[in-house]
């Protein structure tokens, strides 16, 4: 009886107090479209964007002393699209973040923290200009860009030559492109013991680790359809069973494993194969590496398979005041010329239509980035909207259990999560 | 020392309304001392608490500063989303699972190694910090280690051979859960058993003296002295302890990857950050807290009850 | 006490502190190796397999200096606000007797209840936008400036000590500033201590709060940094387990010196208690 009036009391006093700051909140007006001034941009940590940053804040600011840009280093750990959505509510988030998951953009929208470029005079037309039809996955339901489609990481199969040859496989034409030949080939490695995995893509819970195992394949499978098409989900069908079940296939026989490798599992030859970006040219200098696109189960032709974009966007956020200015560096930053210092920097694809024939210079120099290039014009992305993430999760809990962990039936299983992911679709 | 007007000031206007001499308490001064805290609490702690509880009653989504959205009041209506998800069940069953591992143990375990090594004389401070250290490193340097030592090929299973569970211990849906009890009991025992030992400090030796002279031997004495002696230290211990328990976060985050395998070590907390922080529905992950708040201060009281007595 | 017991004893102890300390055992050999190791050799130093590049890429990468600067300061703020403050909330919990005490230890106790994560975006907007402490010392030390276990532990420990003590010192005209001083805490020490070094862990070792109110390097703590390092690193660096294990050592390392040395104060209120028993 005493304790419960105290519990009561401290309620009281707490909600008093809630009258008190409720009031204090400090309004921000918004910025204008053409407002021009100093801006705050933020790029990628990894040393190669760094690098690339730097040198195309220092290349504006040398021009524009009125309007300086100032760069950081994204805050980013596991966790950086936390860090931007807290910093859309609490109104200090910088004009541009050079490297938003467009999985996350959908909820900045809603949240009211993102500038919708379309807004500008030349938004759309720029952006379709740069990078073409493949702009539209980045569009929103009403058909706005509030994302700048920026760069793509196509991913594909690295295998590793060397454990194919000790197998007594053909490593410069390895068999490996429709699931009866695939599978064919991670059962020779493993039981030749090359390798105690074939492949290892991360079989943990997290939403977006569906994006290295099934998504590519689902994209290749179905010649390049998004996880959710008008508000309904594309995957319950033949393509996503066929894929779905490649996959289990992979997991029952023990070709991969169902526990997440401490360490980069491709590089310590503890598989054979990898799903990867063209980020892994420069990581995996040390193995003698061959790449091929990801497998179909009647073997699609390489130049005709679609894979998972994996892109990082451009997103302007409203708490900008000078939002001119943040346009025309977002411009000024995807420019022929500094797309193309941005691919020989990172190797990474700048998303642009003429990608193969612009900077056919670079790729005939580097010729192991040329199918990422090829692959480039081929993505598919996430769905989009506010519930991005959710459906995602809806996917990857699904997967987990009936692929990963066999249990139970993989259609039934796939059909169930569609009919939530359309639930989280129809959710505003 | 009378009584000390200015302490009244800077209290909660609710409490210090009423006038008369002792209407603040024999010791007003308690109120001035306590201040500074009732402030904190108030304004880091209250205020958001009641902006959660606020958000788990509407369809709420956090805005930039000066979006104008429409935030209607749902009534059940997030709890009702939140608990007809079987995985939402699932997480408070996980910590079922946890608390009913990990709390007697650390107890058990707590204070027998406390009054071992309140005896010992050699090495005490090796001991001592050798306890300790777990408590010390973040979670997030001690799972790396674990994860290596627990994974298929880690050492834990070379060691245990055809003993070692298939699928491996933090991937195995039966044997998930018990591992993070297991690596939180490791863990948080340092700290256990410091507040055992303070409080060894303080039962008094005469106690022990009297029951040997009653030809007590060590296992009574510890049954029937120092068990008794140390029991507000108990208290303190189950409730941080279960509380620890029901806010797991960092352990399925980490150790299991997002509370793998399939769900097996998804805990409240998790799901709270997955729905509000990664979705974007802070509403019904604000519903799943407040009932977890809720269901904790429940067992608390209950364990304050039995394990409490006088207070 | 009998032989067999005490040996007993010294088994036991010696066990567990086998089973507490093998990990961080684990963690320096891993943390020391060229390439990983996953036999069982691998649980002893080899000289051929031994490097110090792992620390020395950490070096490169993260501002170790400011790093620890930062955790200090957060750190420090942290305990002389909970050392102050906390004595003070658990002495008036424990000994006076004022309206609304039942309150404030009830609200003590519930924040102990409530996960971090249900208040975290609310205190972000509350400090950051209405309060403007973003990338500031002072909004970092914050939410945590007043750890509530240790008031929980001061009034404890604080309620144990006989209330004769203090009715007979009033009765001598002691102030109550005077008894708390004088009387109170000298005989609570350990609750000191134990409160002091509970407090140094929690942010010492926070990374969600400190993560999201710094933007800038520059202002990040060792545990955000090195957070960030270890799942960046684990990449690209030629031995990522390794990597991520030298760092886990640099952020335990520094708790662990200050640990050690902080125990003789810890022995000395042991002998004080043991000459008393």
């Amino acid at each position: 009886m005493q304790r419960r009036t105290k519990f009561i009391g401290a309620a009281v006093v707490a909600a008093a107090m809630i009258g008190l700051t409720a009031c204090s909140g400090g309004g921000s007006s918004s910025g204008s479209l053409t407002a021009k001034g100093p801006i705050k941009i933020w790029y990628s940590n990894n040393e190669q964007e760094v690098a690339w940053g730097k040198a195309t804040v220092a290349a504006w600011n040398k021009d524009h002393p009125d309007e300086k840009v100032t760069g950081q280093e994204i805050p980013a750990g596991k966790t950086s699209e936390e860090v931007i959505g807290a910093s859309i509510t609490a109104g200090n988030s910088p004009c541009l973040v050079y490297n938003t998951a467009p999985s996350a953009v959908g909820q900045w929208v809603k949240q009211g923290g993102m500038v919708d470029l379309s807004k500008f005079s030349d938004g759309a037309k720029y952006i379709e200009a740069r990078s073409g039809s493949q702009a539209d996955q980045y569009k929103d339901a009403d058909g706005e860009y509030y994302q700048f489609p920026w760069k793509s990481n196509p991913v594909m199969i690295f295998y590793n030559k060397d454990l194919f040859k000790k197998a007594g496989l053909d490593a410069d034409n390895p068999k490996l492109s429709t699931y009866a030949d695939f599978t064919a080939t991670a059962k020779t490695l493993v039981d030749k013991g090359v390798a105690p995995n074939a492949i290892l893509p991360a079989p943990t819970s997290e939403f977006f680790q569906m994006s290295f195992d099934f998504y590519p394949l689902y994209a290749a499978e179905s010649g390049g359809t998004q996880l959710v098409k008008d508000g309904k989900s594309t995957f319950n069908d033949q393509a996503g069973y066929d894929a779905a079940n490649f996959w289990r296939t992979l997991y029952a026989d023990k070709l991969a494993g169902q526990e997440k490798y401490q360490g980069d599992a491709f590089a310590d030859g503890k598989a054979a194969m990898a799903i990867v970006g063209p980020w892994a040219v420069s990581v995996y200098k040390d193995v003698n590496w061959g790449s091929v696109p990801v497998p179909t189960k009647n073997g699609t032709a390489a130049d005709k398979t679609y894979t998972f974009s994996d892109a990082k966007n451009v997103g302007m956020f409203t708490a900008c005041q000078n939002q001119g200015t943040a346009w025309d560096f977002l411009k000024f930053s995807t420019s022929t010329g500094n797309d193309q210092k941005f691919l020989e920097t990172t190797g990474q694809m700048p998303m642009r239509t003429d990608l193969a024939t612009t900077y056919a210079d670079y790729f005939s120099k580097n010729p192991s980035y040329k199918l990422f290039g090829d692959q480039a014009s081929r993505t598919v992305e996430v769905p989009s909207g506010p519930n991005t993430v959710a459906e995602m999760q809806a996917f990857r809990d699904a997967w987990s259990d009936s692929v990963i962990f066999g249990k139970g039936d993989v259609k039934t299983s796939l059909d169930d999560a569609a009919t939530k992911i359309d639930q989280l679709a129809a959710e505003k | 020392m009378t009584t000390t007007t200015g302490g009244a000031e800077t209290a909660p206007s609710t409490i210090a309304k009423r006038r008369g001499p002792r209407i603040l308490g024999k010791h007003p001064l308690g109120l001035l001392f306590s201040a500074p805290y009732l402030v904190f609490v108030l304004v880091v702690f209250a205020y958001p608490l009641v902006y959660a509880v606020y958000i788990a009653f509407h369809d709420y989504f956090f805005t930039a500063p000066g979006a104008v959205v429409d935030r209607p009041f749902v009534g059940l209506a997030n709890f009702v989303d939140a608990f007809t998800d079987p995985d939402v069940i699932r997480s408070f069953g996980n910590v079922g699972i946890f608390l009913i591992i990990n709390v007697p143990l650390t107890v058990v375990l707590s204070i027998v190694l406390a009054s071992g090594l309140n005896k010992v004389t050699h090495l005490k401070a090796f001991y001592r910090v050798a306890y300790y250290i777990p408590y010390l490193t973040a979670s997030v340097a001690v799972v790396a280690v674990w994860l290596f030592l627990f994974n298929g090929s880690g050492l834990v299973n070379q060691i245990l051979g055809p003993l070692a569970p298939s699928p491996s211990w933090l991937i195995n849906s039966h044997w998930a859960m018990p591992s993070i009890a297991l690596f939180v009991t490791w863990k948080q025992m340092g700290f256990y058993i410091l507040l055992y030992l303070a409080a060894l400090q303080n039962v008094p030796n005469e106690l022990y003296e009297a029951a040997s002279t009653d030809g007590a031997g060590a296992i009574r004495k510890f049954f029937s002295v120092t068990v008794p002696g140390v029991r507000p230290a108990t208290v303190l211990v189950l409730l941080v302890s279960t509380v620890t328990g029901a806010n797991l976060f960092t352990e399925p985050y980490l150790l299991t990857n997002g509370g793998g395998p399939n769900g097996a070590s998804t805990s409240p907390v998790l799901l709270m950050y997955q729905k509000g922080i990664e979705q974007g529905h802070p509403d019904e992950a604000s519903a799943i807290g407040v009932v977890l708040v809720v269901l904790v201060l429940v067992i608390a009281l209950l364990q304050n009850r039995f394990a409490g007595g006088k207070d | 006490m009998s032989k067999f017991q005490a040996t007993l004893r010294s088994a036991v102890l010696a066990l567990g502190a086998l089973v507490f300390l093998f990990p961080f055992y684990y963690m320096i050999i891993g943390s020391l190796q060229t390439k990983q190791d996953a036999s069982l050799g691998g649980a002893f130093p080899h000289p051929s397999n031994i490097t110090g590049a792992n620390y020395s890429a950490i070096n490169d990468r993260i501002n170790l200096f400011s790093g620890l600067l930062n955790s200090g300061i957060f750190t420090a703020g942290v305990l002389v606000c909970t050392l102050i403050f906390g004595v003070l909330v658990g002495y008036s919990l424990a000994v006076l007797q004022w309206r609304g005490r039942g309150v404030t230890f009830a609200l003590a106790l519930l924040v102990q209840v409530v996960p971090f994560q249900l208040l975290i975006i609310p205190l972000y907007v509350l400090i950051t936008r209405t309060y403007g402490l973003g990338d500031n010392y002072l909004g970092m030390i914050l939410p945590f400036a007043i750890n509530s276990t240790a008031v929980i532990i001061f009034r404890q420990y604080f309620l144990q000590l006989p209330k004769e003590l203090f009715e007979a010192a009033r009765i001598d005209g002691a102030n109550e500033f005077v008894l708390l001083w004088r009387i109170a805490l000298p005989l609570v020490r350990p609750a000191l201590v134990t409160a002091a070094l509970l407090t140094f862990i929690g942010p010492w070792n926070e990374f969600l709060w400190p993560f999201l109110i710094t933007k800038q390097a520059s202002m990040q703590p060792l545990a955000v940094s090195l957070a960030n390092y270890i799942s960046n690193v684990a990449a690209t660096a030629s031995n990522p387990f390794g990597a991520t294990l030298a760092g886990a050592v640099v952020l335990a390392a520094p708790v662990v010196v200050l640990f050690i040395v902080f125990q003789r104060y810890f022995i000395s209120t042991d002998v004080g208690s043991s000459v008393k028993g």
